[in-house]
């Protein structure tokens, strides 16, 4: 937390100080941002972050390795159940625990439906941020038929917590799969419906094409990762490019977009969302028969030594550092988050920018504060 | 490339101090003076492109602190963990961030929680914490509003 980032001495008559935030509805949490203002032209920009830091890492150390789980999915609300498995799979990557195979696309399937339900809450949200009021009640017309179907997995609409180390507590619900089979029958056609309404539009797309370029090179030098890379023509997905669970088995492509602007990081959420219904048909179908959770020892007690395991979350890469030493709690624990790597990306692809683009170019970066200040 | 691999190409421009796998992963120990050195090699000579995180293990037995940085390659997808040891009195470390700019926000973040230096960073403010909160996730921090729950 900073209290005066630009001094004011340097300062010319001509500038004047911002500050967006930290209780900006554009920000979607408490997220401050001082703009240096050149008339309408932003000529300076530092992010302020801190305002709920919960030191969760610090708590994790006090907790026992099954007490952590719940942590996880409030440190990213709309993306819980990725973070559930980052977690999950690295205790369980650290005690060797055999997953059974159902326990996999369970995992693959909860956690893509998950990527929907976070990616149409962007699309409304962005919508509105933009101010364009209407896509949201389309949007949330399938987000709550998702959240419906996760709900009877994971009994929550918000922060779902149905991981377990090893597994799950309950199987699927009955009527998981033929509920799931009902919403993909129409669900792409309804992307095709949200395109059309908000990401083809002639203004929305004549306010962010060209705008907030962010390249390649620089992308990665920052460490941003998920649909914001992917949209600089960057074809990096972790179920891809460092697979994991049984991703590898199915069929499915990383969406890019060519020039790394803000329409193209929407238009790539957009694809993203059809490659995950891709995804959920070939799980739905390819789904084996079995046992819901691993023989997992009472007392979890992993051996002594580190582990990093990442996944793709809606953001990007979602990665758990998990230091153990051999007691029933770890000694420590580092969440690495998408958006906080994202974010510092901000002040390179602003400057230079109209205000009016600042709200454009932070919604396509898909933000969540918690994750960021954790 | 295995662990084996990594740690020879490694050895044969800088020095490791000690070296580890930890679970297929390569574990090396560098000099504080060197890790920008290093890091600047496995990202221009190796392919490792992606700084996935840093962040700091306490150590109070051995009365050190280990800052860690952890590297992916994105087109082989290896990883490579490179540690550095301080002195928890005089924790300094050279900064990274003239190499990976996203070390810039994770270097300022382990600084606060950690109450390490990291030398010649461009912005060495404080980045999540207010002030007044002095390393907190040392082993030994102490808060008047910590207090432990009763055992039962």
């Amino acid at each position: 937390m900073i209290k005066a980032p630009f001094e004011m001495e340097k300062i010319s008559d001509e500038e004047y100080i911002l500050n967006m935030g930290p209780q900006h509805p554009s920000t979607h949490g408490v997220l401050r941002i001082v703009l240096k203002l050149d008339g309408e032209t932003v000529s300076g920009l530092y992010p302020d972050v801190g305002y709920i830091h919960s030191s969760v890492e610090k708590m994790c150390e006090n907790k026992k390795f099954d007490m952590i789980t719940p942590y996880t999915d409030r440190l990213d609300y709309l993306s819980a159940i990725n973070y559930n498995w980052a977690y999950v799979a690295a205790v369980e990557k650290l005690m060797g625990i055999q997953l059974p195979e159902r326990v996999e696309y369970m995992r693959v399937m909860l956690a893509e439906l998950n990527r929907i339900m976070s990616h149409l809450l962007w699309y409304s949200a962005f919508g509105m941020d933009v101010g364009a009021l209407t896509p949201i009640f389309y949007a949330f017309r399938e987000r709550e038929e998702v959240i419906d179907i996760v709900e009877g997995m994971t009994g929550g609409r918000l922060t779902h917590h149905a991981f377990r180390i090893g597994g799950f507590k309950n199987d699927l619900q009955k009527d998981f799969l033929p509920r799931l089979e009902k919403f993909l029958k129409k669900f792409e056609d309804r992307i095709s419906e949200y395109e059309a309404l908000l990401i083809n539009n002639v203004i929305l797309a004549s306010r962010t094409k060209g705008v907030g370029i962010l390249d390649k090179a620089k992308a990665i030098n920052y460490g941003v990762t998920g649909p914001t890379l992917r949209g600089s023509d960057c074809a990096i997905d972790l179920r891809k490019n460092s697979p994991y669970s049984v991703y590898p088995k199915f069929d499915f492509k990383a969406c890019t977009g060519k020039n790394g602007d803000t329409w193209d990081r929407l238009k790539v959420r957009m694809d993203e969302m059809r490659e995950s219904a891709k995804i959920l048909k070939q799980a739905a179908s390819m789904i084996p028969a079995g046992e819901f959770c691993a023989k997992v020892p009472r007392l979890i007690k992993p051996a002594p030594g580190e582990v990093y395991t990442m996944v793709e979350s809606a953001r990007g890469e979602f990665g758990v550092y998990l230091v153990s030493d051999g007691t029933d709690k770890p000694y420590r624990i580092k969440f690495r988050s998408p958006s906080f790597s994202n974010l510092s990306v901000l002040k390179e692809i602003t400057i230079g920018a109209k205000i009016a683009d600042v709200i454009a170019i932070m919604g396509s970066l898909d933000l969540v504060i918690p994750e960021i200040d954790r | 490339m295995n662990f084996q691999e990594i740690l020879e190409k490694i050895k044969s421009k800088h020095e490791v101090l000690e070296s580890k796998e930890d679970l297929g992963v390569l574990n090396a120990y560098i000099a504080p003076a060197k890790i920008a050195a290093v890091a600047s090699f496995l990202k221009e000579e190796l392919g490792f492109t992606q700084l996935n995180f840093i962040t700091a293990v306490d150590l109070p037995a051995n009365n050190s602190l280990e800052v860690v940085y952890r590297f992916l390659s994105y087109t082989t997808a290896d990883a490579v963990v490179l540690k550095v040891k301080l002195d928890r009195a005089k924790a300094a470390v050279e900064t990274i961030s003239g190499v990976f700019q996203t070390a810039d926000w994770h270097e300022r973040e382990t600084a606060e929680m950690f109450g390490i230096t990291f030398l010649k960073h461009p912005d060495p403010n404080r980045l999540i914490l207010p002030d007044g909160i002095e390393a907190p996730l040392r082993k030994d921090y102490k808060n008047p509003d910590m207090i432990p729950l009763p055992k039962a």
